[in-house]
């Protein structure tokens, strides 16, 4: 696969969609260990709305940033802030109606860097950045052409990155306060954005 | 729970319908919980704009008027309004002269602002952010990020409103605001809980003869602890010492002092903490040149009180005492009411 097109890539959110609503009681049980327990929902309502901003798009620059545009109008909280810098961010670097591996690799980048202007959480934090920063990271390190390989490398790092997680301490926000007590679960966010990275890669695979 | 409200979903939209009918030469409605003036300030002026949830009245809504803020966007009880409600604010500011946001430092309040600021952005609105964290509670070395916005955003609001009424370009008034922050410490004292008014849950409940300092705007504890309760003179002093350890004020140096009672305490006892207060300010030799004690940050019917210290240069003082300000809460005649 050497171009990504835009009907590509509503393809890749929708397959995100049914995947992480499949799994929202199970984003909620893990965030119940030293949150809330509402990921679940905030996550299926917060990705409603990206899904929503991109119905009417057909060049990846704008369709982005209504995406993230319509998240964060939309919904609030923690989730819908991150999805929300994250799309904003990709539209910062993408452009046209499709990407190329590079296109691809440089919008993800984009993503992160979003993301980032949101939180500062960091990798080992025990957060959803520990599956975003080792996706992006595996996507721009792949050095195929070959968008197919690019997004798998991407699920498969940010797979192995939300698993780290069980190990670790909450080291972010409230979750903090749990401090032993997280350790042996997987983070919420950490889960359910590596089920859209993987669900990413299903869609084109 | 003993509250005259109605249905209890309506309550910040029906208080804030009271408030603009109340005070409808100065303030009125701009949207759904949206404060503005009655009479706008003219677009080459920078505007001001804040954000919080409601059932602190009457911030922070009641300082929206001439010479103070422009708008404030209203949350639900004890909740930040959604980043929509703020975006929507925003778009009606749009002006050359620029829009500065104050966020008093509460997560919700944080994220909204984030938002809201990074949609404007986009849509070509230029805001520049004023973070408040005037609260202390937390340790006198915490990071500014892991310190609360209190009742320091008030007179926050006179100093920036006046510069801003005043012509000054957004980056003068970013700056006279972060110098005031910079110098403004509060201290908050609760001695009887609360109750939410919507779903009636009681917040921080405190035994009968105990108080604790360092109680956040939302019932929340802080890290003085509970302590039995103690005199007037005992609280002020202990009170006094920790915010006069953060501010730092030299002999000879200008503050003013603040006690902001928060719902149940009268103001028979915020004015017997304020002398105290005061006489150990001027014991220092440090000159208190402009007091204040009134509600003007509550927490429902909590008893106790805030104490707000801020250090004060000549520009600060001129712009919180001597510059007029028809806000219904903190009105100021200016010069005439030397």
């Amino acid at each position: 696969m050497e171009k990504l097109t835009i009907d590509d890539f509503k393809k890749m959110l929708r397959v995100a969609m049914t995947n992480i609503t499949a799994r929202e009681e199970e984003f909620s049980k893990l965030d119940a260990v030293t949150g809330d327990g509402d990921h679940g929902t905030a996550i299926v309502t917060a990705f409603r709305a990206v899904c929503e901003g991109a119905e009417s798009g057909s060049e990846f620059k704008s369709m982005l940033n209504d995406m993230g545009f319509n998240v964060m109008m939309k919904t609030s909280g923690s989730t819908s802030t991150l999805l929300g810098g994250f799309f904003l961010g990709m539209s910062d670097n993408a452009a046209g109606t499709e990407l190329d591996a590079e296109g691809v690799k440089a919008m993800f980048k984009g993503g992160v860097e979003g993301v980032k202007k949101n939180t500062k959480a960091m990798p080992g934090d025990k957060t959803m950045m520990d599956a975003l920063v080792p996706a992006v990271d595996a996507i721009c390190a792949c050095p195929s052409a070959d968008i197919r390989q690019v997004m798998d490398a991407g699920a498969k790092a940010a797979l192995a990155g939300a698993e780290a997680t069980v190990a670790m301490k909450a080291n972010f926000g409230r979750a903090r306060n749990y401090g032993e007590k997280s350790i042996g679960y997987a983070d919420s966010g950490a889960t359910s954005w590596s089920c859209m990275f993987a669900s990413f890669a299903e869609a084109i695979g | 729970m003993n509250k005259f409200i109605n249905n209890p979903d309506n309550i910040t939209s029906e208080l804030l319908e009271g408030y603009t009918m109340a005070y409808k030469d100065f303030v009125k409605l701009g949207g759904e919980n949206i404060v503005v003036r009655a009479q706008p300030k003219s677009e080459d002026k920078v505007a001001i704009v804040t954000l919080g949830g409601s059932g602190h009245e009457p911030a922070l809504s009641g300082f929206v008027g001439e010479g103070m803020l422009d708008c404030s966007v209203v949350g639900d009880i004890f909740a930040a309004p959604g980043a929509q409600r703020l975006f929507q604010a925003l778009q009606m500011f749009k002006r050359d002269a620029g829009i500065l946001l104050v966020v008093l430092n509460h997560s919700g309040d944080v994220m909204s602002a984030n938002m809201a600021t990074q949609l404007a952005e986009r849509s070509g609105i230029k805001v520049v952010k004023l973070l408040t964290c005037d609260d202390i509670s937390a340790g006198l070395d915490t990071p500014e990020e892991d310190r609360r916005g209190l009742a320091g955003c008030v007179p926050l609001f006179k100093i920036i409103g006046a510069a801003a009424e005043e012509g000054c370009s957004i980056e003068e008034i970013y700056r006279i605001g972060k110098k005031f922050i910079d110098g403004t410490a509060t201290l908050a004292v609760a001695m009887k809980g609360c109750t939410h008014p919507q779903n009636g849950a009681t917040i921080a409940c405190l035994p009968e003869g105990v108080m604790e300092i360092g109680m956040g705007q939302h019932g929340e504890g802080g890290q003085g602890g509970q302590q039995p309760l103690v005199s007037a003179d005992a609280t002020a002093e202990v009170m006094i010492n920790q915010l006069m350890k953060k501010v730092k004020p030299a002999a000879g140096d200008k503050v003013t002092l603040i006690i902001n009672g928060v719902g149940a305490t009268t103001h028979m006892e915020l004015s017997i903490i304020y002398r105290k207060a005061a006489m150990m300010l001027e014991a220092a030799g440090v000159n208190v040149v402009s007091g204040r004690i009134a509600e003007i940050l509550t927490v429902q019917e909590q008893a106790g009180f805030q104490m707000i210290l801020a250090k004060l240069d000549d520009e600060q003082e001129r712009l919180l005492k001597y510059v007029p300000s028809n806000a219904p809460y903190w009105t100021t005649l200016g010069n005439c009411g030397r």
